[in-house]
């Protein structure tokens, strides 16, 4: 034990020391996180906003109701698409994964007219309906206010002030997932593959290589306790980045994720099934360089495939069927179940998968790495 | 030899790779305290030798005991008791020279001061430089420290030398011989005879698995090397045959106009000299060429040791 505590400090002590290991391990996923999360939560200064407009008489839109519309639009906010009056506007923002809309009810403009009446106590809503996942549902919900506010403040320089528009928020059910709440697990998962299977890659065939493993196999130490030392060390590492990756999600994207006992558990048997795959890997391919290689050619398709970016329900049905036999379809699937949706059960069975993929490719890699060829 | 001055003895020891026989039913002996040098070329079975007395490869046949420990039975034993500088050393490049030797220290459990093997090779300046910023020579004299970790009896060094320019060998050879004054049994596997000649008590020379000579290298010259050779700079053709009289051999060199005079006894020199003069045969400079164990290998295989000369 003694001998495996002293590897692992070593091991780390080196590992602070590499920056181009620190880049990838810790500082690349969080740079990817931004980036995505820029690209794809939203953050452009203008809003694509569907309303529909009910309120109509006699066939024709109100003019408080078209009043209202043109002051969204003074705000240049928002790029405004007229809905089609007939559809059923929560179905629709279901269906065209809309993350939020405005209805502005059939007699809106009769309501407020009501509601102006002096000692009047009623007052005009405007529903708008929005998945609360999303932060850009906030951000326009607070601008729609802010433009409902200054009707009513113009409404009270006629009487009393009083809240005769109010916007009431509707969520979208059942509730969809951001694309951060989505991708975070997924860059876990990614994470957790690569940093594992490179550096088991790395490490193998550096030391086989520069003949430090031959010097290792010199001195009492047993390839049982190096092994050891290296998984456990490798394990540390993926909790770093979890953290990491997680306190990122937080501070930029405002997710909701906190790490549970199950998605520890996946995260570390994720490592330890890469980097038995790893270790296979470089048994195989011996040289260092042709392994990274190989290393490469299968984790970057299984990025892909394995829901990491996209969602398995949007891609192909044949490609849906490869990801099946891959290993991160299970580790994105269980971390997705565990931390986002909270159904244990399915996380559970993910975990089941890959711990006994974990401990078998862990122990075949152990059973066939050796220190000295014969 | 007693039991107890025996570090190492080797009994018709075998080693098959498939098809190929890497080391061929050898047998020799190590004295304790002595400096064994095992010389031959690359893949003669050098270091598949030293492995197996190391315990990291396991023989096919044979017998070896390295202080009184069975190899196949007590590796556990002999690897506390031993210490390794293998062929083409490297160790952690991002640890410092004294956390390499601490490392290696904590892996045998060993409660040795770094900073007095830093001293012994002389790595001072260096204790908290980090392993890839140092030069050939200092690696090797780190590899040494390392080997050191455990207080061995016995020190494997393999090739440790190989691939060092003339300044750094010189400084390992000077390590080694500072170890060899401490009491430490030094096994040195070697292709360079030069690095033989000057720090081996005792030479074995292994030639394609199997040995071929041994004894100190004094001993081998004289035994298996050819006679020195008397070289006659920009000297008349005429010379040969006149030498041959006296029942020597003699080469003529086209392109150098040097004879080469193969000498056999003491007084050969003065009697070509004698000759010369006495037929007014004129003669550039004389140089004596001593035998080596280059010429002992050359003569005893028919081979060249190495292509590469040691300085």
């Amino acid at each position: 034990m003694n001998r495996t505590l002293i590897d692992l400090k070593a091991s780390f002590k080196m590992f602070y020391r590499s920056r181009t290991a620190l880049f990838w391990t810790f500082a690349f996923p969080c740079i990817m996180i931004v980036l995505f999360g820029a690209i794809f939560s939203g953050s452009s200064t203008k809003y694509d906003l569907y309303i529909q407009n009910q309120d109509m008489v006699n066939g024709n839109l109100t003019a408080l109701s078209k009043g209202f519309v043109d002051a969204l639009n003074l705000t240049g906010a928002f790029n405004i698409y007229d809905l089609d009056r007939t559809v059923n506007a929560t179905r629709y923002a279901i269906d065209h994964k809309l993350s939020y809309m405005i209805v502005i009810p059939l007699g809106f403009q009769n309501n407020t007219q009501q509601a102006l009446f002096p000692g009047s106590a009623l007052n005009s809503t405007i529903p708008f309906i929005y998945d609360q996942s999303q932060t850009s549902a906030i951000v326009v919900m607070g601008i729609v206010n802010g433009v409902v506010n200054k009707m009513n403040q113009a409404y009270a320089q006629q009487g009393v002030l009083h809240d005769y528009v109010v916007v009431k928020g509707e969520t979208i059910a059942p509730k969809r997932l951001s694309f951060m709440d989505f991708f975070i697990p997924g860059v876990l998962g990614m994470t957790a593959m690569t940093s594992s299977i490179f550096a088991a890659v790395e490490i193998s065939g550096r030391y086989r290589e520069t003949g430090i493993f031959h010097k290792l196999a010199t001195t009492p130490l047993k390839r049982i306790e190096w092994i050891f030392s290296r998984t456990i060390y490798q394990i540390v590492i993926c909790f770093i980045g979890m953290a990491l990756i997680i306190g990122i999600g937080i501070a930029f994207f405002n997710i909701k994720v906190i790490p549970d006992p199950l998605s520890l558990i996946l995260v570390a048997t994720t490592s330890m099934t890469f980097s038995g795959f790893g270790m296979i890997l470089s048994r195989f391919v011996k040289d260092p360089e042709a392994a990274g290689a190989a290393a490469n050619a299968i984790t970057f398709p299984m990025m892909f495939l394995s829901g990491t970016f996209i969602p398995l329900e949007q891609m192909p049905e044949f490609l849906r069927a490869i990801a099946t036999v891959l290993p991160l379809t299970y580790v994105n699937n269980g971390l997705r179940a565990t931390m986002i949706l909270g159904e244990t059960q399915q996380a559970i069975a993910n975990v089941i998968i890959i711990a006994v993929l974990g401990v078998t490719l862990l122990l075949v890699g152990a059973w066939i790495t050796k220190w000295e060829e014969e | 030899m007693t039991k107890n001055q025996t570090a190492i003895e080797v009994n018709s020891l075998v080693k098959k790779y498939c098809n190929l026989t890497a080391v061929d039913s050898i047998s020799f002996n190590v004295k304790k305290g002595e400096i064994f040098a095992f010389l031959g070329p690359n893949g003669a079975g050098k270091t598949t030798t030293v492995e197996i007395l190391e315990c990291i490869r396991k023989p096919t046949s044979g017998k070896a005991v390295v202080l009184g420990f069975d190899i196949l039975k007590d590796e556990e034993e002999i690897k506390k008791r031993i210490g390794v500088l293998p062929q083409d050393f490297n160790t952690f490049a991002r640890l410092t020279v004294k956390e390499n030797i601490e490392y290696f220290a904590g892996m045998f459990g060993s409660s040795v001061d770094a900073d007095s093997l830093i001293k012994l090779v002389d790595l001072e300046d260096k204790r908290n430089e980090q392993y890839r910023k140092l030069s050939g020579g200092l690696k090797q004299r780190l590899g040494v420290a390392i080997a050191l970790v455990n207080d061995p009896e016995i020190l494997f060094l393999d090739e440790p030398t190989a691939g060092l320019d003339p300044k750094a060998r010189h400084e390992v050879w000077d390590a080694i011989l500072g170890l060899k004054q401490k009491g430490k049994t030094i096994f040195l596997t070697t292709h360079y005879m030069e690095e033989a000649e000057i720090l081996a008590d005792t030479v074995t020379i292994i030639h394609k698995g199997k040995i071929v000579a041994d004894g100190t290298p004094q001993k081998l010259i004289e035994r298996h090397g050819k006679l020195s050779l008397l070289i006659l700079k920009k000297t008349d053709k005429a010379a040969i045959p006149l030498i041959e009289t006296l029942g020597l051999t003699a080469q003529y060199d086209k392109e150098t106009r040097d004879v080469k005079v193969t000498l056999n006894h003491a007084n050969s020199i003065s009697e070509v000299v004698r000759a010369l003069c006495t037929k007014q045969i004129d003669f550039g400079e004389l140089q004596l060429k001593k035998s080596t164990l280059e010429d002992v290998f050359l003569n005893l295989t028919g081979e060249k040791l190495k292509e590469e000369e040691a300085s």
